[in-house]
């Protein structure tokens, strides 16, 4: 029987969290949960070395911290790591996980050589588990915290023993809700062609289908939208119930981010673009022409 | 600041759907009419560096193990006004998983001095395992930060998170792994860089040299591109408006 | 008859003050001409001296006849020559000795002609004074100066009417029948001025008339009017090749790759800016001007010339703005009447921003690295190298020995849906007409034609010397290709990197099968040609494609005149504001003609034109084909979508 630790950044009541619980039911259930409340790198690397040993397999959302952690997790343990798994399973006692490669182009199946198996997974691509706790027994579900530090930099590093440490957190404006999380998705590409398109058009609609905002790469890195609103192979993996793609040309990469992704409708100038090719239904023709009818055609629908 | 950057030498990950190939024996992408290129994370480090360099001063060496064709990359990163350069040899014929590839890079920092920030990529655009930097954080026994964008002095280090950024105090030396920003868009060379690039000296070693073996981390068993075909129903506006309300709607 | 002759000088005394005003004028006039020439030779070398027979063919047609320029700019040139002439004839009688003023020379060319092309004159400065200041046309500039210039000319053809009016009248003059106007001119004063009036009235004007010529000539070379040596002199030493040669190659060893300073031009690009008259004709012809963006070819000509001398660096004293803004579509190099490159200097300005620089639009460094990456501009594009070739029988160039020509393809048939279509029509045609062709498929690789116009020699020259190598290697000897751009780079610029290859466009070839009877004619039809700029200005290609597609309605501006589609010059590959598109202007003159189909023979024209059309077309539905589709149409039936 393994031992299958799941560690959780952030709530176990999580959609990610409860997919971490339903691989892991996969695999043959987990023994137990880490739940660590307040990251700060080292600490709580040091922490989860210790909490971690003598597992077999660890699983981990595709957080930014989990995947921070993962690796160096991994080989401290003496283990193995391997990220943004889709599936897992045992096969001749060892673990291996399917994950896709070259930009979306193509799925991996990879085998794990040394135990531990780190690996972190697009927990939400997982059905909902049921994570383990206290009631279970001792160190069934345990909390790490790991600001014992106050995160104002008035000691120094030396005289805390640190080597790096968070200082400051931001949020950038916008929803609460997590894009990985989202219903319904209203996404923009290149072809918007500057900050207002994404302000006065798509945000809007989105407002009208409930849905959140989203961006392809070139447009975060043009600046229009901020990074957090990027999809795609280095971006948000999402798995909506709809994903509205305007002015997005479809790249694999960006294909990617959204596999998952129950409906696909697309909006684009260009009849070639291979973002049609994924999509179940959509117009040829020009956002700023669309937009503005859909928004009314919705209003109307509505009311 | 003695700055390091990683850099990867990789198949064009543009290259289109159609032609895009796997060798089944070697379970690895067919090269095909692929050109090779940087990876655009390792593009984005290097810009991150000089940008850092300009604030910091100090030098850039830049860093790669591939095939002897990744000579070009290190010969554009050059060209970018990077300081010195130096590349690893990998004569294997088997494709290195992360520990191998972070102990290689390990051994070749070491020869080549003492690094206050070592950057890569967050992960490189054909394996993407998003680990090397990780795992040569462990190697060096220095302290990792991953996702950021940028780098000030006192060593403040922004990444990104989900829901936004943070920025981190780090002590040198730290291994920083770089992702995609609209500030680090990697800088289009001068002509005469180019030229000059190539006439510089770049360090050689091969992995027998750095004395790394091959580590058994993880393997590649299946390799497989999905089919998928969607046939796409072009309508009208009235129609998209129905079908995105229902879909909404749920 | 024989004795027919005036006296010279009548009337006048001490005729020495004007050989006294004589030496400053010619050292004012000399000094400034020899100030331009020393600008001049700032410049770097230049090889226009070659060929004299066609140069001065040229000479007469365009400095002489001055085909491009208005009647009454020919009128004023010819009455000027003719009145310098009438002069010298003088000077010569006056100070040689001859006695060339006499009898029939006296009679018709110094009184009657002489006569005539004066009042010619005066009639031409008033219809260049009605143009300017009644007409107004947007091209002219407005400058003292050029009121100045003109009011000058007026008061020197005025005063000479004046001064022979009054001499005829005054001295019985017995041929005064020979000097129509001036004679009449004196009749009428002759009725209420005194012969003593008149002689005190001839004196001043005399003089008025000299101090007004010979400050005339001194300011001369200070002013536009410089022209009247510099634009010959520019004719002369013009670029003999077609336009789509006009851009140079660079000499890498220099420490500046484009031009940043005077010095960077040649001795001829500098010339070029002391032949510009102002007459903006190259603005008016300029498709960026037309559709409102701030590009103008004659202002970027001006503010070269007027850079002051000591600095002469360009960027700083315009904007770069304008620059990019450029299609390289040469109307401007076309319209000038006086053989101005205006482009090329656009281009060379772009090669210091992108090689020296390294800054320049965003949409062309995407492009420019994408051709770094992997050998074609279209970042992002999942098409392939021979996804036309799907189901056709396409032999690679390696494996096969009877092929007569290679077909290449181009990045922009290949690699954009649309073109594929047209490639695909074309092999067709080819096979049909059992013309053995071979491609190099996914060998294939950009010509660097966008590179080159973009302003990246370094790149265009790397693309060019493997193109070349490849060819060679694969013993090509004939090149045909539907994108008017590679067939201008490998016809006129590959030649200089060992590529000595047969180029055809594909309509050349094509009208060529149909002549032979190899393929069905295209029935002349409803359909109006889009001359490309790159096959028909820059490579004076424009019956062949007519043929082909059986084009019977012309568009007002065709054939050299073409208005560009603006996609060339890198344009294709940047955002133009929703406002100022070049493509849209040129659609809605094609939409105009009422036609069927707007047919085009290049990649670029048919994206840019098919997207003009379908922003302009309202209800009214215009079909946008390659002259080989239409010509597939008539021999085969609709190309299926492969």
């Amino acid at each position: 029987m393994s031992e299958i630790v799941l560690v959780i950044f952030g709530s176990p009541a999580d959609r990610a969290a409860l997919g971490l619980a339903g691989a892991a039911e996969q695999l043959g259930g987990a023994a137990r949960a880490i739940v660590v409340e307040e990251y700060q790198p080292e600490p709580v690397l040091d922490a989860l070395v210790e909490a971690c040993r003598g597992a077999d397999v660890v699983l981990l959302s595709n957080d930014t911290y989990s995947q921070e952690v993962a690796p160096r997790l991994a080989h401290r343990l003496g283990g193995a790591c391997v990220g943004d798994g889709t599936a897992l399973s045992f096969v001749d006692g060892r673990l291996r996980v399917t994950r896709q490669v070259y930009g979306g182009k193509a799925n991996a199946v990879i085998e794990l050589r040394r135990t531990p198996a780190v690996v972190w997974l697009r927990a939400r691509s997982f059905a909902p588990g049921v994570i383990p706790s206290e009631s279970e027994g001792p160190g069934a579900r345990v909390v790490l915290r790991g600001a014992s530090v106050e995160p104002h930099p008035h000691r120094s590093l030396a005289t805390l023993g640190m080597t790096t440490r968070i200082i400051e957190r931001n949020t950038t404006g916008g929803s609460e809700a997590r894009l990985e999380d989202a219903r319904v998705i209203v996404s923009g590409g290149r072809g918007i062609g500057g900050p207002e398109g994404f302000a006065n058009e798509l945000e809007p609609l989105a407002k009208l289908l409930g849905a959140q905002l989203a961006a392809s790469r070139a447009a975060c890195d043009a600046g229009w939208v901020p990074p957090t609103w990027q999809v795609g192979q280095t971006g948000k993996k999402v798995a909506p119930e709809l994903y509205l793609a305007i002015a997005i040309t479809g790249a694999s990469q960006h294909m990617a981010g959204i596999s998952e992704a129950k409906t696909i409708a697309a909006i684009n100038t260009d009849p070639d673009a291979p973002i049609f090719k994924h999509a179940r239904f959509g117009i040829v023709d020009d956002y700023r022409k669309v937009v503005p009818l859909l928004r009314q055609k919705l209003a109307e629908l509505k009311s | 600041m003695n700055i390091l950057v990683c850099m990867k030498q990789i198949l064009d990950p543009e290259v289109p759907a159609r032609d895009f190939r796997i060798d089944a024996a070697r379970l690895e992408a067919d090269r095909g009419s692929a050109n090779l290129v940087t990876n655009i994370f390792c593009e984005n480090a290097l810009e991150t560096a000089l940008q850092f360099r300009e604030k910091a001063g100090g030098t850039i060496t830049v860093l790669s193990f591939g095939a002897p064709g990744a000579e070009d990359t290190l010969r554009k990163a050059l060209a970018m006004k990077a300081d010195a350069a130096a590349l690893i040899v990998d004569e294997s014929d088997t494709k290195p998983n992360p520990l191998t590839a972070a102990r290689v890079l390990a051994a070749a920092i070491r020869k080549l001095g003492a690094f206050d920030v070592i950057l890569t990529g967050r992960e490189a655009g054909d394996w993407g395992a998003g680990q090397t930097g990780a795992l040569l954080a462990e190697e060096l026994g220095v302290p990792y930060v991953a996702f950021a964008d940028t780098l000030d002095v006192g060593l403040r280090i922004k990444r990104q998170t989900e829901s936004g950024w943070e920025i981190l105090e780090a002590q040198a030396p730290v291994v920083v792994s770089i992702t995609n920003d609209e500030h680090n868009v990697p800088r289009i060379p001068k002509v005469r860089d180019v030229m000059m690039a190539h006439r510089q000296p770049l360090t050689q070693w091969s992995v027998a040299e750095l004395g790394v073996e091959a580590a058994d981390y993880y393997e590649v068993v299946e390799l497989a591109i999905p089919r998928k075909e969607t046939r796409c129903e072009l309508v009208d506006v009235d129609t998209l408006a129905r079908r995105l309300a229902e879909v909404a709607a749920g | 008859m024989s004795t027919a002759t005036r006296e010279i000088y009548w009337n006048i005394s001490y005729i020495w003050v004007m050989y006294a005003l004589l030496v400053p004028t010619l050292g004012i006039g000399v000094w400034g001409m020899g100030r331009r020439v020393v600008r001049w030779r700032r410049g770097g070398a230049a090889a226009r001296f070659d060929r004299p027979a066609a140069r001065v063919r040229r000479l007469l047609d365009h400095s002489l006849a001055q085909r491009k320029n208005p009647i009454f700019h020919r009128l004023l040139t010819y009455g000027f020559i003719i009145l310098t002439i009438a002069t010298i004839v003088v000077a010569l009688d006056a100070d040689f000795g001859t006695s060339i003023m006499r009898g029939r020379f006296y009679l018709w060319f110094q009184s009657l002609i002489v006569d005539v092309f004066g009042a010619l004159v005066l009639v031409s400065v008033g219809v260049a004074a009605a143009r300017r200041y009644v007409a107004r046309p947007a091209k002219l500039v407005y400058t003292n100066e050029a009121t100045l210039i003109l009011a000058a000319i007026f008061i020197i053809a005025l005063t000479g009417f004046l001064i022979e009016a009054w001499r005829i009248q005054a001295t019985r003059d017995p041929w005064a029948m020979w000097s129509p106007f001036g004679n009449l001119l004196g009749r009428a004063f002759g009725a209420v001025m005194s012969v003593e009036a008149m002689r005190v009235a001839h004196r001043g004007m005399w003089w008025l008339h000299l101090v007004v010529s010979f400050a005339f000539f001194a300011w001369l070379p200070y002013t536009k009017m410089k022209h009247v040596v510099t634009s010959p002199l520019n004719i002369y030493t013009s670029n003999l090749a077609p336009i789509g040669a006009a851009l140079k190659s660079v000499d890498f060893e220099r420490e500046r790759l484009g031009v940043r300073k005077l010095e960077d031009f040649t001795w001829k690009d500098l010339l070029d800016l002391d032949a510009c008259t102002e007459c903006g004709k190259c603005t008016d012809a300029c498709p960026a001007h037309a559709v409102g963006k701030s590009l103008s070819p004659r202002d970027i000509i001006l503010q070269l010339r007027d850079l002051p001398e000591g600095s002469g660096v360009i960027q700083g004293a315009s904007a770069p703005e304008p620059l990019w803004e450029c299609t390289t579509c040469a109307a401007c190099v076309e319209a000038c009447p006086v053989f101005i490159e205006q482009m090329p200097k656009i281009v060379d300005m772009r090669r210091h921003l992108v090689m020296d620089e390294a800054e320049f639009p965003d949409g062309m460094q995407a492009a420019v690295l994408s051709l770094e990456k992997r050998g074609h501009p279209f970042s992002g594009t999942q098409a392939t190298r021979l996804d036309w070739a799907d189901g056709l029988d396409i032999q690679h160039v390696s494996r096969t020995q009877d092929a007569e020509l290679l077909f290449w393809v181009g990045c922009g048939g290949a690699l954009i849906e649309r073109n594929q279509k047209v490639i695909r029509a074309t092999a067709r045609l080819l096979q049909k007409a059992n013309v053995k062709f071979a491609v190099l498929g996914r060998e294939e690789k950009c010509s660097g034609d966008p590179a080159r116009r973009i302003g990246n020699e370094f790149l265009f020259e790397m693309l060019a010397k493997e193109n070349v190598a490849n060819l060679t290697k694969y013993k090509v000897r004939k090149v045909v290709t539907p994108c008017p751009h590679c067939f201008n780079t490998f016809k006129n610029e590959y030649p200089q990197y060992g590529g000595m290859f047969e180029v055809q466009h594909h309509s050349e070839l094509l009208a060529e099968l149909v002549a032979d009877g190899k393929l069905a004619p295209a029935p002349s039809a409803s359909v109006t040609f889009h001359d490309p700029c790159y096959l028909g200005r820059q490579n004076e290609v424009y019956e062949a494609p007519r043929a082909v597609a059986g084009a019977s309605v012309e568009m007002e501006r065709s054939r050299n005149k073409s208005f560009c589609c603006g996609g060339g010059g890198g344009m294709s590959f940047v955002d133009e504001p929703a406002d100022k598109r070049v493509n849209q202007e040129r659609a809605a003159e094609a939409l105009a003609t009422g036609a069927d189909v707007l047919a085009t023979g290049c990649p670029f024209c048919m994206t840019q034109m098919q997207d003009g059309i379908n922003a302009r077309k309202g209800a009214r539905e215009m079909r946008v084909m390659d002259v080989a589709e239409v010509l597939w149409e008539a021999n085969d039936g609709p190309e299926p979508h492969p």
